[in-house]
């Protein structure tokens, strides 16, 4: 269980990196994306894995402690981080077209690379 | 809960709603947006002001002031945290918003859509990364700060600011994601966000928690090194500065602050629980960071061709020097270094400003040519013949020139400004509090330190003076910046400040001594925010 | 504040003041600015004066006041009697200046400029010389250099004043940071920055481990400053200034002012053999050297600067030895000099006024021309010479006698008395030789001006300068043995030496070695003549050498092209390289801890993994896999595989019971999606075959990041990892799970959380939101594309295409009925959806949703029906105010807080109750719900705003592009 997570977030995060490091602006708004997913999963298992756990708070008589429930907090967190790296992704797209319209090139200097 | 209680969270709120009410007026009434601009610029000058005084206290206790927000407890709360070091930085920051809107108010609104809005809630952000004492809302302020930059370095838009703001915002994207990283494996490890409660309990994790944790912590700082734009991370700063437009690049001057500020504020608070060395970085990294990074920028002045890359370099500059300085610790440096980040933010604000005047309606091209006749000049250089009545210089010109050298002195440290007390204070104390009467010794670090700073002293005379020298005295073939009083004044107001740290330095420094005594291994914080009783919410009904 | 005081502060402040107030005149107020300036220098003597009852009576009058204490820095002003001697000279010499200069200085230069920058300069030299503080002096002594940029650049159109202004400037400034360094060792040597301290701490200074460091660092600003080997080049450049600066500045003040540090520290610091062993041979070498490339001078300004350079080696000497009487030699000698070479400056801008050069070769036989002038500089000439019966006799003569003494047993010790008389043949030679060739010999027939003698008041100067010289010279203890003594007294601080002021000594050694000077130069000069008329330019053996062009290519290269390359080869701006640096950092940094051990791993346990699960996240990975391999040539496909990983994300959130996240995370994969798609249409098309084939160095590169990039994901995988499998330790979360019902209000501890315990951190967020969404309009609002994307896509052509052959029908019925029928859906689906995302939102408190879930339903809601009926379409029939939405979320999110301080809680502080609706039931009403309404308005007019700026560019472009490219279509 935790194996397969932890290896999801290495295959998410590596192959996020490497198109980070490509030259096209493209490539790196994947990258980016992937990159986001990785680290979403990452906050969220910093929580520990809880399978079948009410996502909800049971009759008060049920005690509030993590034996029962998953910890809530990084999946607060994680949904701060989803927002923000949407609103980011946005951002960097539209910076992407404007700079490839500007300068004609999608490259990520704006410029292809001379010899 | 009294009015000043509530002072805590007005530098945070009231940028917030001026810019949420120009929203909903959507750039229609533009004089109702500015005055709404200039009043809470204003606003928060007094309330920087006010909570500046209610930290001038003499007991040590009383001098941070928490903030509880929602009225939960601060132990899984979040909590405002206002010591002296925060109300310092909330005063640099709204003193900077001031000179920059009158700055911006006389042409520079205009050139785009949403100026106002955007400047107001950078100013959000910086307040609220100042304040906050909780490592996630951190997170989410350097957000707002970062988004409202992006915001006002594409201001204007053109081919220049796009392509440079792709590389900024890519670059800080990154370390956003690793400040995620750090944080949640900070939580993962210690269970808790709150900065205070960090402190306390750290010494309870087991060795690999605690190397876990302290790998958060590693990842973390290189995410803080990227904001100070610290060397090999800050390569971007000068493209970005250079390229925006002249008021926000001023305003970003004290961004890479936030970064020093929040290695210094983590740095003291984990002190002491990581036994000494700062939790971020131990081993003297820090100060070699910093050293590295004011020898690369005192080299890239030399080698700048236009003056806005100049001005990047010189944050660099500021930048590495207060690193250097706190990498090498002890209450006396850390004052010193917070003097010299005052002033010298200052200057740099000031810097952009003149700059954008002076280089107004001058191509690139007569830049060039003069660096190239400058540098290969040295051939071909016969006496022309010597004109020996001198050229009156339009008044214009002069000022302009004035506040250029004015400027070059305070960013070279040469006298009479407060560049040269920042120095001295720097360099005085790293030669050793005690006096070295009785055969004393200067450590290694020392040394270096000093050569560094002589050194990067001495290129900036020469950039400068070069940079200088094209502008100011090739003016005759061409014709005149049209300059407007308001813009001026920013630039003066600015100056005028370095003036007064000049003459009032005892008294300053004692205040930076008294802020960096109160930073020792974070206590007073620490214990500000431990003793906080969680106050019961006020509920009316209880559920069934 | 006693007379004493105010008149000391006076005595510093007063020329600033004047230099500001002389800055605002008009340009053509010459006499007003010679008069104020003038004024200036009087009531600096009229000071000076008052000062020297007590100076007489031993008293050192002294003003202190706070700066910065706690480091030791404090304003005090000092006067001793050096300092006070230095006063007179400063002052006396600057009088004479100003009022030479206001007739030197063309009627139409604008000479506001001039006096004030003069003024400043006397101001910053009285700072040195009145400072009771180590960095004071620092702090006077670059202000000094500062000025004298300024003074040298005043002709800043003539390109040689330019370079010797930054020449001066960079080697002064340069000193002047040593100087700085090494000023504040000696402080912190002495334990204070006071002077009266330091000069009582002589041993403890030169006792100090630190003694050579600071000798150093202080030797570098003094040799500087007074233009010594190997620093002396910038002097002779600096003759580029206007005639009186280099009177003023090159011959008494600016040059002094590193001797008079020296003579200021002598006291303490002089007794030890690295003095000696720095100052001494440095000195001989600018002695003989100046004097030597003096005799070769063509230029009559140049000839004066190495005499200068010459003469200040003679002072340095003189005080490097070390000895009281060569002490007191050196401080006669500073004021002798400053005596006849200002004189001579003077006299050589006369000559250069009148004749129109300064070229000795051209210039000859003017003595009939101008006799005045000529008997006044031939005068000034000799004393420099060292005649008899005139100042530089006697203060040569003490000179030669000391060469004689012994001071630090060496061969150079034994050297210095042959070296000496050397250096004084050539002196003698120069000075012969500006006599002879200016004013005998040949007349001059091709000047371009006729030369004849100046007004009376620019010779009143120099003739009392000169006066002074043969009063000095004749009866030297009743002139200026008062004023050498007190000088003296004070700058050894010790008892003075028993030092005779005569005329004639006798016989004595010293005498031969004058005569044997003499009769030797003259010798030497009659030899050289032939040379020296001859067309040649400098130095015989030295003309090739010349320091400041030495200088300036290793300032040009080493300041440009070498900071560039290394600049260069340090950095980058590009991209690529910055994030790899940064990555490369990051895993270093994260790997640093791991030296003090490693981090204990749990082994997994293989019979617990659920197949399913394993199979949905081997598709996941397969897709992030796949989308890496594609984004570059196959876009659309890249979209559509992260769109898979995403979806996988989702499903593990769910998995692991956190539906909000699945819900969230689904959402805003939609909207993404939507995003790229839209701009996936500006991009460049790419095909594979395009592609150039991978050199060998791209493929290395490619190595390299799969390197890095496989490193960061194994440690993040590895982190995650070792912390899933780790018990959870004291944890906040708890707080939150008992908390969230009780106080919170809601069932849905996530969603209490984001709106209550840590509503903070999503006030931020939707700021985020709503910045970004402005951000982005106001980018689009200018955006420009490439030319070849603005064509019609290829569908749509061909879809013209179709409906130019079946013109039967009109495109817009065309365009209007493509996609009729999911039109109609999506059409009827509005309020569906609408309701939907109303439900989200009010049970978001109890059990999943809330107002960024129903924000971003309501958006895609919209997003529907752009898609159905098109932009125009839809906002032809609803307002859509995407701006005003956020704002007014803002403002809502932010208000529910500030509810709370009205009530006297802090900020967001929550209060909730549970309210009967008529329909809907019991629902909590939590003030919670009023700032989740805050968010739903912001997330909505956001994504919308977005949405729609991005997708409204097609319309505009298709738009523009149909104007210019079709007009006959739009003809049907």
């Amino acid at each position: 269980m935790e194996l397969v997570i932890s290896i999801t977030i290495g295959v998410l995060g590596g192959s996020g990196l490497w198109l980070l490091l490509r030259p096209r602006t493209f490539q790196v708004i994947i990258g980016l994306s992937l990159i986001s997913y990785a680290v979403n999963l990452f906050i969220f298992s910093m929580g520990r894995l809880r399978v079948g756990a009410p996502p909800v708070l049971l009759h008060p008589s049920v005690p509030g402690d993590l034996e029962h429930y998953t910890d809530p907090l990084p999946q607060a967190l994680v949904l701060t981080a989803i927002v923000i790296s949407f609103a980011m992704t946005a951002l960097f797209l539209v910076v992407m077209l404007a700079a490839r319209g500007l300068s004609g090139s999608d490259h990520v200097d704006s410029a292809e690379r001379g010899p | 809960m009294t009015i000043t209680d509530h002072l805590i969270i007005a530098p945070i709120l009231i940028p917030l709603f001026a810019g949420g009410l120009m929203l909903v007026l959507d750039g229609r009434r533009r004089e109702v947006v500015t005055i709404i601009s200039i009043l809470s610029t204003l606003a928060l000058l007094t309330v920087a002001i006010a909570l500046l005084m209610a930290s001038m206290e003499e007991d040590p206790a009383r001098t941070v002031r928490v903030y509880l927000l929602g009225n939960w407890p601060a132990s899984f709360g979040i909590v405002l945290v206002a010591d002296r070091l925060a109300t310092l930085m909330l005063l640099l920051t709204a003193t900077l918003g001031c000179a920059v809107l009158l700055f911006a108010l006389a042409s520079w609104h205009r050139a785009g859509s949403y100026f106002h809005p955007l400047f107001q809630f950078l100013l959000m952000g910086l307040n609220g990364a100042f304040l906050t004492g909780d490592l996630f809302n951190l997170f989410v302020f350097f957000e707002v700060l970062l988004a409202a930059s992006y915001g006002l370095a594409l201001y204007g838009s053109g081919r220049a600011r796009v392509s440079a703001s792709l590389h900024y915002i890519v670059i800080n994207l990154a370390a956003s994601t690793l400040f995620l990283v750090g944080v949640s494996l900070i939580y993962g490890t210690a269970g808790t966000l709150n900065m205070a409660a960090l402190g306390e309990r750290i010494p309870a994790l087991d060795p690999s928690e605690r190397r876990l944790f302290e790998i958060g912590a590693a990842i973390l700082g290189v995410a803080f090194l990227v904001k100070a734009a610290a060397w090999p991370l800050g390569f971007w700063l000068p493209t970005v500065y250079a390229a925006a437009s002249a008021p926000a690049a001023a305003l970003f001057a004290v961004m890479t602050k936030v970064g020093f500020y929040v290695i210094l504020r983590v740095g003291s608070i984990t002190t002491e629980a990581s036994g000494g060395a700062s939790m971020l970085f131990g081993e003297g990294w820090l100060f070699a960071i910093g050293v590295a990074t004011i020898g690369f920028a005192a080299i890239a002045m030399l080698a700048s061709q236009d003056m806005g890359r100049l001005a990047g370099y010189s944050v660099l500059v500021s930048s590495g020097t207060t690193l250097a300085a706190i990498g090498l610790g002890g209450t006396g440096m850390t004052s010193a270094a917070l003097y010299y980040l005052v002033s010298s933010t200052l200057t740099v604000a000031a810097f952009f400003l003149l700059v954008e005047l002076v280089e107004r309606g001058r191509t690139p091209a007569d830049d060039v040519l003069a660096v190239t006749l400058e540098a290969y000049g040295a051939e071909e250089e016969e006496a022309e013949e010597e004109e020996e009545v001198g050229v009156a210089i339009p008044a214009i010109l002069a000022v302009l020139g004035i506040a250029f050298l004015a400027c070059a002195l305070l960013l070279a440290g040469l006298p009479p400004l407060s560049g040269f007390i920042a120095k001295f204070a720097l360099i005085s104390n790293l030669l050793g509090q005690h006096w070295l009467t009785g055969g004393g010794i200067v450590s290694v670090q020392g040394w270096i330190l000093l050569f560094v700073i002589i050194v990067s002293g001495l290129t900036t005379v020469v950039a400068v003076t070069r940079a200088g020298m094209r502008t100011f005295w090739t003016f005759t073939e061409r014709e005149l910046p049209h300059v407007r009083g308001l813009e001026l004044s920013a630039v003066a107001l600015l100056l005028f400040i370095c003036v007064v740290l000049t003459v009032q330095a005892g008294p300053i420094m004692r205040f930076m001594q008294l802020t960096a005594h109160g930073l020792e291994l974070g206590r007073p914080y620490i214990g500000a925010v431990q003793a906080q009783p969680g106050a019961a919410p006020l509920k009316q009904e209880r559920a069934p | 504040m006693s007379t004493d005081v105010v008149l000391l502060t006076a005595l510093v402040v007063l020329p600033f003041a004047g230099s500001v107030v002389a800055a605002l005149f008009p340009t053509n107020a010459r006499n007003a600015e010679a008069w104020l300036a003038g004024g200036v220098a009087l009531a600096e003597l009229a000071i000076a004066a008052y000062f020297y009852g007590p100076i007489a009576r031993r008293e050192i009058p002294r003003a202190e006041f706070e700066w910065l204490p706690q480091l030791g820095l404090n304003f005090i002003l000092r006067l001793d009697g050096f300092a006070w001697s230095f006063v007179v000279l400063v002052s006396a010499i600057g009088l004479l200046v100003i009022l030479y200069a206001r007739y030197y200085m063309s009627p139409d230069d604008p000479v506001p400029r001039f006096f004030s920058f003069l003024l400043g300069f006397m101001g910053a030299m009285l700072g040195i010389v009145t400072a009771g503080n180590l960095l004071q002096i620092a702090f006077f002594w670059e202000l000094t250099s500062l000025y004298s940029f300024l003074l040298i650049s005043y002709w800043h159109q003539n390109q040689n004043a330019r370079d010797g202004a930054r020449v001066t400037l960079i080697v002064t400034a340069a000193g002047g940071l040593c100087l700085f360094a090494g000023l504040m060792f000696l402080g912190q040597i002495a334990g204070s920055y006071d002077l009266d301290v330091v000069l009582k701490s002589g041993a403890s200074v030169t006792a100090h481990s630190l003694y050579l460091p600071t000798l150093l660092l202080i030797a570098a600003g003094v040799l500087t400053k007074s233009a010594q080997f190997p620093f002396h080049f910038w002097l002779p450049r600096a003759m580029a200034a206007p005639t009186p600066v280099s009177a003023y500045l090159h011959s008494a003040a600016m040059v002094k002012a590193g001797v008079f540090l020296l003579a200021r520290l002598w006291p303490t610091m002089a007794g030890h053999d690295y003095w000696f062993w720095i100052f001494v041979p440095l000195g001989v070498t600018t002695l003989l050297l100046g004097s030597f490339l003096a005799l070769f001078q063509q230029d009559l300004k140049g000839l004066l600067a190495y005499s200068t350079i010459s003469h200040l080696g003679l002072i340095t000497l003189l005080l490097g030895l070390g000895s009281r009487l060569a002490a007191v030699a050196a401080i006669f000698h500073i004021m002798n000099h400053a005596t006849f070479k200002a004189s001579l400056f003077m006299a050589a801008g006369i000559i250069d006024r009148e004749a129109g050069t300064r070229d000795i070769r051209r210039l000859g036989g003017l003595f009939r021309a101008m006799p005045i002038t000529a008997v006044l500089a031939m005068v000034a000439a000799a004393a420099m010479a060292g005649v008899p019966l005139l100042n530089g006799f006697l203060s040569k003569e003490m000179f030669f006698a000391e060469t004689i003494e012994t001071h630090v047993a060496s061969a150079l010790d034994d050297a210095l008395p042959y070296l000496a008389t050397l250096a004084g043949m050539f002196s003698v030679a120069y000075s012969l030789r500006l006599i002879h060739q200016v004013f005998f010999g040949p007349k001059a027939t091709d000047l371009p001006r006729a030369p004849h003698d100046p007004v009376f008041w620019m010779l009143l100067p120099i003739a009392f300068l000169v006066l002074t010289c043969i009063l000095v010279g004749i009866a030297p203890q009743a002139t200026v043995g008062a004023f050498l003594d007190i000088a003296v007294r004070a700058a050894l601080a010790t008892s003075t030496p028993d030092y005779s002021l005569a005329v004639w000594h006798g016989f004595t050694p010293a005498l031969w070695m004058s005569l044997l000077a003499l009769t030797g130069g003259i010798i030497l000069y009659a030899a050289m003549l032939k040379y020296l008329s001859g067309d040649v330019e400098g130095a015989p053996i030295l003309r090739r050498l010349k320091g400041q062009r030495i200088f300036e290519r290793a300032i040009a290269i080493a300041s440009w092209r070498g900071a560039k390359g290394l600049v260069q080869s340090l950095s980058s701006t590009r991209l690529q390289p910055q994030l790899v640096l940064l990555l490369c950092v990051t895993i270093l940094a994260a790997v640093w801890p791991l030296q003090k051990g490693l981090v204990g791993l749990y082994v997994p346990k293989l019979h617990e993994i659920d197949t399913t699960f394993l199979l949905v996240w081997i598709v996941g990975c397969v897709c992030a896999l796949g989308a890496a391999q594609q984004a570059k040539f196959h876009r659309l496909a890249a979209v559509v595989l992260m769109g898979g990983a995403g979806l996988s994300t989702c499903l593990t959130f769910a998995w692991a019971s956190a539906p909000d996240l699945a819900l969230t995370q689904l959402l805003v994969e939609i909207v993404t999606t939507v995003l790229l798609l839209l701009g996936l249409r500006w991009l460049p098309k790419r095909r594979e075959e395009a592609d150039q084939p991978a050199t060998a160095l791209i493929r290395a590169r490619r190595f390299r990041d799969l390197a890095i990039a496989c490193t960061g994901g194994a440690g993040l995988a590895a982190l995650s990892y070792a912390v899933m499998t780790r018990p959870q330790t004291s944890t906040i979360a708890t707080n939150f799970l008992e908390k969230a019902y009780a106080e919170g209000g809601g069932r849905n501890v996530v969603n209490v959380i984001l709106v209550d315990f840590r509503g903070f951190d999503t006030l931020g967020e939707i700021t985020v939101l709503g910045i970004v969404a402005i951000t982005v309009y106001a980018l689009l609002r200018r955006f420009r594309p490439a030319r070849e994307s603005v064509a019609v896509p290829e569908q749509k052509q061909f879809q013209d295409r179709f409906d130019a052959e079946h013109d039967a029908l009109s495109k817009e019925m065309i365009s209007a009925h493509y996609m009729i029928v999911p039109g109609l859906i999506m059409r009827l689906l509005f309020p569906v959806v609408a309701m939907m995302a109303v439900f989200l939102f009010l049970r978001g408190h109890d059990l999943p949703g809330g107002g960024f879930v129903a924000g971003l339903t309501l958006a895609i809601a919209f997003i529907l029906q752009y898609i159905a009926g098109g932009a125009r379409w839809v906002e032809a029939r609803l307002t859509v105010l995407p701006v005003r939405w956020i704002g007014f979320g803002l403002l809502a999110a932010c208000s529910t807080g500030v509810g709370a301080v009205v009530l006297g809680r802090p900020f967001l502080t929550s209060s909730f109750q549970y309210v009967d609706f008529p329909v809907l039931g019991r629902l909590p009403m939590a003030s919670a719900l009023l700032f989740d309404l805050g968010v739903f308005a912001l997330v909505l007019g956001a994504t919308v705003l977005i949405l729609i700026a991005l997708a409204h560019q097609s319309i505009r472009v298709s738009r523009t592009a149909s104007k210019t490219s079709q007009p006959a279509e739009r003809a049907i």
